[in-house]
């Protein structure tokens, strides 16, 4: 059976994206233990509702449909949280996953914030004449901090946990900004690869359009990740689930026909950003550390809110 | 007909929570005798949940703990259970145990002899292994043998419970789900091994073999169920659905062990005292005790394979002659990754 099969096509019958037949996945089973996976963690927690980013993009789009799917909508709160220079169709495009999920919604602009840092119109911001040169990487980081920011205070207001929206693939790569867009109580999503996200992403009835763009982090105009990394999702997915789920080595890969140049550069993607998808180190001093050698679940009798 | 009915209580327990997870297990209990159940069986560590980590040592309980005794006297009027919890013996180890109740007692300890510790699991570094695997009589007029997860993923679980007598082999799991492929039979990696494996055992044991795997999650992993009865000619009598919090009865009738293993004497024509031998031989060999006839040239004590022929690089398998020109016993693997 071909998984290219199933996919939704556009109007000339092309199909809306590629999904490698080896990373193809059985969708109803990860509806069902995504449903049972956020339920689980709200209740261990003592909590009902949650919060996310909502950015117009197909990540938290389809988190946002898979929270709907496992505690209902009106238990979601998504914040939009543009910047003066995000794409306007982004907000258009998350506009309409509230409209067709009937979830609560708030805009927050997160430009005041931005600028009064690094400054704006010529004026030096909180961060000094130093801040106002900076590239575009330290203000996309911030960006991304800012963000999180809001919505661990509408956490707070709003009585949610934060439900993380990141992928597989951008996380391996480390195609993520630390305690930015990667903070989260926790993550649905976090194990499927982007051309996994776009599979789950048409089983669940995210927005076409949605499903269709360029994935971007939006944080400078007409940014794509691809253009970025100059990389296809479907090729990055398939050396990182050979190499990684799959095990095999550099030669293998080398032997299955990806390029040598290629795999090279990925590994030292996931090598370079380990120290992301890890909880910082404690230097071991006492006789018993977290982490190390207290170890107790994240949630047992006594931890949930009461 | 001698008819046996079996309370599968695919329960998705809560982790740590002791009391709530016995008052569960009394319930189920209680109404699966109603419903006129021989036998419930209750996932591992059902008492409770699977991802205990430090958590083992302050749940666990002595054999003689009020609290299983009360578990126990639920079983007085004439219906069999077996339920799993982290036993602590006298010596403080603490193990993942399965026991049966019968009569309103403990009949029988099964502790979980195999503790995965790779990949996912870490089971060795919280618990002790259990040194026994015996099979045990029950009042359910059958040998019964019981075993934990991991421990049906060792061949000589299963020879081991039906030689003992068990013609009922009851594996009680807590198996997170895992890989999703859409190439897998079922949509769940771990379920299509699992069910492979229950498949053969019962065929190649001639016996029942009943599956109780948990549902619900603790942390990041995700528990199926999917629990099942197969007959003992391997034919699937019962699937439950997956990740679903249910309790399901299954009728199985006992006469078909004796009907599957005159037509299929697999069991009677099992050579113990081969099997004995040359495990013998081998413990011997591993241990550098004595010369190792099947060893490659050059291999050292107790290793079997020689370093400089390790078949781990696939231009060393393509040829099956080794440089002193003996042959090279080639080594053939799953080319998937295992799956629990």
């Amino acid at each position: 059976m071909s998984a290219t099969a199933r996919l939704p096509v556009d109007e000339r019958g092309r199909p809306l994206f590629e999904l490698p037949d080896e990373l193809a996945i059985d969708t109803d089973v990860a509806r069902r233990v995504i449903a049972d996976f956020i339920r689980g963690q709200l209740r261990q927690a003592g909590f009902e509702r949650l919060v996310l980013g909502l950015s117009g993009g197909i990540d938290s789009a389809l988190v946002a449909y898979l929270v709907s799917e496992a505690i209902g909508a009106d238990k979601l709160l998504a914040v939009l949280m543009p910047y003066r220079t995000s794409s306007p169709a982004s907000r258009g495009d998350a506009e309409a996953v509230i409209a067709a999920l009937g979830c609560s919604s708030e805009l927050v602009e997160i430009t005041a914030m931005v600028d009064g840092y690094f400054g704006a119109g010529g004026e030096a911001g909180a961060g000094g004449p130093d801040a106002a040169a900076a590239a575009s990487l330290r203000r996309g980081n911030f960006m991304a901090r800012m963000r999180m920011s809001v919505l661990y205070d509408k956490s707070a207001a709003f009585g949610g946990l934060v439900v993380g929206t990141g992928n597989k693939t951008e996380s391996l790569i480390g195609y993520t900004t630390l305690f930015g867009d990667s903070a989260c109580a926790f993550n649905p999503i976090g194990d499927l690869y982007k051309s996994q996200v776009r599979q789950l992403s048409a089983a669940v009835g995210v927005p076409r359009q949605v499903i269709a763009k360029a994935p971007s982090a939006d944080l400078w105009p007409d940014q794509t990740d691809e253009g970025e990394g100059a990389f296809s999702y479907p090729l990055l997915d398939r050396i990182l689930y050979w190499r990684i789920d799959r095990r095999r080595s550099t030669d293998e890969l080398v032997a299955m026909g990806f390029e040598l140049a290629l795999v090279e550069r990925v590994e030292r993607l996931v090598a370079t950003s380990e120290f992301k998808r890890q909880v910082p180190p404690i230097a071991k001093l006492g006789p018993r550390t977290a982490g190390v050698d207290y170890l107790y679940p994240r949630r047992r009798p006594g931890s949930a809110r009461t | 007909m001698q008819t046996l009915r079996i309370a599968l209580a695919q329960l998705a327990p809560r982790l740590g929570e002791l009391e709530a997870n016995l008052e569960r297990h009394r319930t189920v209990l209680g109404s699966a005798r109603r419903d006129g159940a021989d036998l419930v069986v209750f996932p591992e560590l059902g008492l409770t949940g699977y991802l205990l980590q430090d958590l083992a040592a302050e749940v666990a309980m002595r054999l003689d703990d009020p609290r299983l005794a009360e578990l126990a006297a639920e079983t007085a009027g004439g219906v069999s259970a077996i339920v799993s919890f982290v036993e602590e013996s006298g010596d403080h180890r603490l193990f993942i145990a399965a026991a049966l109740l019968e009569d309103g007692e403990i009949r029988h300890v099964h502790r979980k002899v195999f503790l995965p510790t790779y990949g996912q699991f870490d089971e060795r570094r919280f618990f002790a292994p259990g040194d026994t695997i015996r099979a045990t009589p029950s009042d359910l007029g059958v040998g019964v043998g019981i075993a934990v997860c991991e421990d049906f993923w060792h061949l000589g679980t299963p020879l081991l419970l039906a030689l003992d007598g068990a013609q009922v082999l009851i594996n009680v799991s807590s198996s997170p789900g895992r890989d999703l492929a859409a190439r897998n039979e079922v949509g769940l990696g771990t379920a299509t091994s699992w069910r492979t494996l229950m498949r053969t055992y019962a065929q190649l044991t001639t016996s029942f073999v009943v599956f109780v795997n948990r549902v619900g999650i603790d942390e990041s992993m995700t528990f199926w169920g999917g629990s099942e009865v197969i007959g003992p000619s391997g034919e699937p009598i019962f699937s439950a659905p997956f990740f679903d919090d249910d309790v399901y009865l299954v009728d199985v009738n006992l006469e078909d062990v004796r009907r599957e293993r005159i037509a299929l004497p697999l069991l009677r024509d099992e050579r113990l005292e081969l099997q004995a031998r040359e495990l013998g031989r081998v413990i011997a060999e591993r241990a550098g005790l004595a010369t190792d006839s099947t060893a490659d040239a050059g291999a050292e004590p107790g290793m079997d394979v020689a370093t400089s022929r390790a078949p781990n690089r696939a231009s060393d398998r393509a040829s099956t002659m080794g440089d002193s020109g003996e042959p090279i016993r080639l080594r053939t693997r799953r080319n998937r990754a295992a799956s629990r």
